[in-house]
C-alpha cells in the first residue's frame, strides 16, 4: 500500500513537471511534381513520404527561424538571396529558392537567442525528384561551430541517417531538445547537379529558460 | 551519354567484338551509323564495348557533320554562292546542328544523306547522267539505312521534284535507263547494308516489320509535343524566320521569272517536311535537324535576295555588319548550349539527357572497391529499363542485369530504381542506399554493404 502511494505521488509529480505536448504543424507549399508517386517497397529506405509526419512538440513551440538572419559559406549565391531561407515562402518556383555554389556549402541561421529546439524542417528543392548529398544539421552556441556542436542529422558517409528524396513535404528532423543559438545546415550538391539549394528552413523551439 | 547513344555504343561494341550486325526493327534504326562508327573506333584502338570512349564514338557524327558543311560547296551551282555560304555558316555555327553533330545517333548522318540525295538527284535530272543516277540511288539507300523515316523525305522530295517538273513545261523527265540505274543501285545497296553484306537476309523482312512499329511510335509514346514545337527550336530568337520568309518570297519570284529553277522544289520540300514532321505527335529535338537543312537554304536564298537589293557599297556594308552580328549571336548561343551547359535541364537541346551525376556512380564503385579491396566486384542491376547503365558500368567485368522480381544471386553491390522490388528487401538489410541521378526526375540507388560500425 505504501509503495502504491509512492508510485502515485511520483506519477503526479512527473505529470506536473512534464510539458504539454502538441502536434507540430506547418503550412505546406503546393506540390509541383506531377505524375503518380512511386511506392517504396523497401521499408528501411527513407526515400519518399506521403504525408507530413506526426510529431509532438512542447506547447508554445514556434518557428524561431522566421525572418532571422542567415549567413552562408557562399555569400554570393548563384541565384536568389539568403533571406529567402527564412522568409516563410516554401513554394518550389523560381524566386522562392536560393542557389549556392558547387561542392559542400552551408547556411547558418542565427536565432538571436539561445533556444531549446524540438524540430527542424528543411525544404531544399521540390519541383523535381532529387536527393541532396551529405546533408548535415548541427546546433551550437558557437557561431563558428568549433565547440559544443550537437549534430542532429547526418546522412553523409560519416553519419547513420539515410538519404531521402526531396518533396513538398520537406524533411522533418528531430532535434531532441538540443540547445543552441545557431543552426547550421550543410549539403554537397545533389543528384541533378553539383549545386546546393534552399527554399526554407523552419526551426521549431522555445527560447531557452 | 544520352540513353540512345549508349544503346548505339553497345551495338558498336558488339561489332568490334566480332559479332554480326543484325537489324532490329524495334527503334534501333539502320546500319549506316555502325558501319561508319566501327572503323573509326578501331582506328582509335577500341576492340570491344568496354574499350570505347565518348570521343571515339562521337567522332563519327562530328566527321559527317563537318563533311556536310563542305557539301554546300557542291550546291553553289544550284542555289547560288551566297545562299550556300549562308546555309553552310548556319550549319557550322548555330547550336542545333553543332549540338547534334556530336551526338552518337543517326540524325546527322541522315541529314547528310538527304543533302546528298538532293544534290545528286538534281544533277541526275539536269544532266541525264548515269553516274549521278547511281549516286542518287546510293544516297537514297544510305538515307533508308540510316532511319526508316526516310520514307517521309522520299515523299517530300517527290513533291518538290513534281513541282519542278510541272513548272518547267514538263520538259525534264529522266530517261528509263536513268530511273532503272537509280532503282537498281538503291535496291542493291539497301540489301547489302541491311543484310550486313549478305549475312542476314531476314533483315529484309524485318524492314517491313518496322512499318507498324514506326507508325505506332509516330503516335507519341510519351514524346508527343505541340504542332509548333520544331519552330521554337529552329529559331528561338525569331530572327532566322525573317530570312526564311524572304527566301520563300525569292523562291516564288524565281519561279515566276524562271531565274533559279531549284528554288521552288526546295520551298515545296521545306514546307512538306515541316508540315509532316509537325503533324506527327512524336517529336524529339534532334528531329528538328530534318527541317534545318531546307530552312537554312531558304535563309540563304533570303540573304542572297537582300544582298542583291543593296546595290550600293554602304548598304552592303550594313547588311554585312548585321550578318556578322547575327552569326556572333548564334555563336554565343552555341558556346552556352553546346559547350558550357550541354546537359543542363534548361537546355532545350538536352532532351531527357543523362544527368552528369551518373558519372559519380562508377567513380563511387571504384572508390569503395579500392577501400575494401574488392578486385572484381559483382554488381547486380535490378531494373526494368537499365539504359544507359551498361555504358557507365562497361569497365566492370562482372555486371548482371535483371528485371525486377527475378533472383539475382549474390552480389557485392546492387543497383535498383527507387521502386526496388520487394524480393530484395531481406538481402538489402545491411546495405546503405545512395542515390544517383540518371535523367531529370529519374533516380537510381546504389546499395553498398554497410561497414560494421554503421550497422543499425
Amino acid at each position: 500500500m505504501k509503495n502504491l502511494i509512492l508510485l502515485a505521488a511520483t506519477l503526479l509529480t512527473a505529470t506536473a513537471f512534464a510539458e504539454d505536448m502538441i502536434p507540430l504543424k506547418t503550412d505546406l507549399p503546393n506540390p509541383l511534381m506531377v505524375g503518380t508517386p512511386v511506392p517504396i517497397s523497401i521499408p528501411k529506405l527513407e526515400a519518399k513520404i506521403k504525408k507530413f509526419p506526426d510529431f509532438q512538440v512542447p506547447a508554445g513551440t514556434v518557428n524561431l527561424a522566421k525572418g532571422k538572419k542567415v549567413s552562408s559559406s557562399d555569400n554570393d549565391p548563384v541565384i536568389g538571396s539568403l533571406d529567402l531561407i527564412t522568409d516563410g515562402d516554401k513554394e518550389g518556383d523560381e524566386g522562392s529558392w536560393v542557389e549556392l555554389g558547387s561542392g559542400k556549402q552551408w547556411v547558418q541561421i542565427d536565432l538571436a537567442n539561445a533556444a531549446t529546439i524540438s524540430a527542424i524542417v528543411v525544404w531544399h528543392y521540390h519541383s523535381q525528384e532529387r536527393v541532396y548529398r551529405d546533408v548535415v544539421v548541427q546546433i551550437s552556441d558557437d557561431p563558428k561551430f568549433e565547440k559544443d556542436v550537437t549534430t542532429i542529422y547526418d546522412n553523409s558517409s560519416a553519419g547513420k541517417d539515410l538519404p531521402y528524396i526531396e518533396s513538398y513535404l520537406g524533411k522533418l528532423i528531430d532535434a531532441k531538445g538540443a540547445k543552441g543559438r545557431y543552426v547550421r545546415l550543410s549539403s554537397a550538391g545533389n543528384t541533378t547537379n553539383k549545386l546546393n539549394h534552399y527554399i526554407e528552413v523552419e526551426v521549431f523551439g522555445k527560447p531557452a529558460a | 551519354m544520352h540513353t540512345d547513344e549508349s544503346v548505339n555504343a553497345y551495338l558498336t561494341g558488339n561489332l568490334l567484338a566480332g559479332e554480326t550486325y543484325k537489324y532490329d526493327p524495334q527503334d534501333k534504326h539502320g546500319p549506316v551509323l555502325f558501319l561508319l562508327a566501327k572503323p573509326i573506333a578501331q582506328l582509335g584502338g577500341a576492340k570491344n564495348f568496354s574499350d570505347l570512349t565518348e570521343t571515339q564514338l562521337r567522332l563519327t557524327p562530328v566527321l559527317v557533320g563537318s563533311a556536310m558543311i563542305l557539301l554546300f560547296g557542291c550546291a553553289v551551282e544550284i542555289f547560288g554562292f551566297i545562299a550556300c555560304l549562308t546555309a553552310a555558316l548556319l550549319f557550322a555555327i548555330a547550336p542545333l546542328p553543332v549540338y547534334y553533330s556530336r551526338y552518337f545517333i543517326h540524325e546527322t548522318l541522315f541529314v547528310a544523306a538527304t543533302f546528298g540525295l538532293i544534290l545528286s538527284g538534281w544533277q541526275t535530272l539536269k544532266n541525264n547522267s548515269l553516274w549521278f543516277a547511281a549516286l542518287t540511288g546510293l544516297c537514297a539507300a544510305l538515307l533508308l539505312a540510316c532511319k526508316e523515316t526516310a520514307a517521309i523525305h522520299f515523299f517530300a522530295l517527290a513533291c518538290g521534284a513534281f513541282a519542278a517538273w510541272f513548272t518547267t513545261a514538263r520538259k525534264y523527265f529522266p530517261a528509263p535507263k536513268i530511273i532503272a540505274t537509280s532503282l537498281m543501285v538503291f535496291i542493291a545497296t539497301t540489301i547489302l547494308l541491311f543484310t550486313w553484306f549478305g549475312q542476314n537476309f531476314g533483315a529484309l523482312a524485318d524492314l517491313f516489320h518496322a512499318i507498324p512499329r514506326v507508325v505506332a511510335r509516330a503516335g507519341g509514346e510519351g514524346h508527343a509535343k505541340p504542332f509548333f514545337y520544331y519552330f521554337e527550336l529552329l529559331d528561338p530568337l525569331f530572327i532566322l524566320s525573317f530570312l526564311a520568309a524572304a527566301g520563300i518570297y525569292t523562291a516564288i519570284c524565281d519561279t515566276v521569272s524562271g531565274a533559279r529553277k531549284a528554288a521552288l522544289p526546295l520551298m515545296i520540300y521545306a514546307v512538306a517536311v515541316a508540315l509532316i514532321y509537325s503533324a506527327i505527335p512524336y517529336k524529339t529535338p534532334w528531329l528538328t535537324l530534318n527541317l534545318w537543312l531546307p530552312f537554312t537554304l531558304l535563309c540563304g536564298l533570303g540573304v542572297s535576295a537582300i544582298v542583291s537589293a543593296f546595290n550600293n557599297k554602304a548598304g552592303r556594308w550594313g547588311a554585312g555588319i548585321v550578318g556578322i552580328f547575327l552569326l556572333a549571336t548564334l555563336g554565343a548561343q552555341t558556346q552556352e548550349l553546346v559547350f558550357q551547359k550541354p546537359a543542363d535541364e534548361k537546355n532545350l537541346l538536352a532532351y531527357a539527357h543523362t544527368t552528369p551525376d551518373i558519372l559519380n556512380l562508377p567513380a563511387k564503385l571504384e572508390e569503395i572497391c579500392r577501400a575494401r579491396k574488392i578486385v572484381q566486384p559483382r554488381i547486380a542491376v535490378v531494373m526494368k529499363d537499365a539504359w544507359p547503365l551498361p555504358w557507365y558500368l562497361r569497365k566492370f567485368s562482372r555486371v548482371g542485369f535483371w528485371p525486377p522480381g527475378l533472383e539475382t544471386g549474390d552480389a557485392d553491390f546492387f543497383i535498383t530504381t527507387t521502386d526496388a522490388p520487394t524480393n530484395l528487401t531481406a538481402r538489402l538489410e545491411n546495405f546503405r542506399p545512395e542515390f544517383f541521378g540518371v535523367r531529370p526526375n529519374v533516380l537510381l540507388i546504389l546499395w553498398t554493404p554497410r561497414p560494421a560500425d554503421k550497422l543499425p
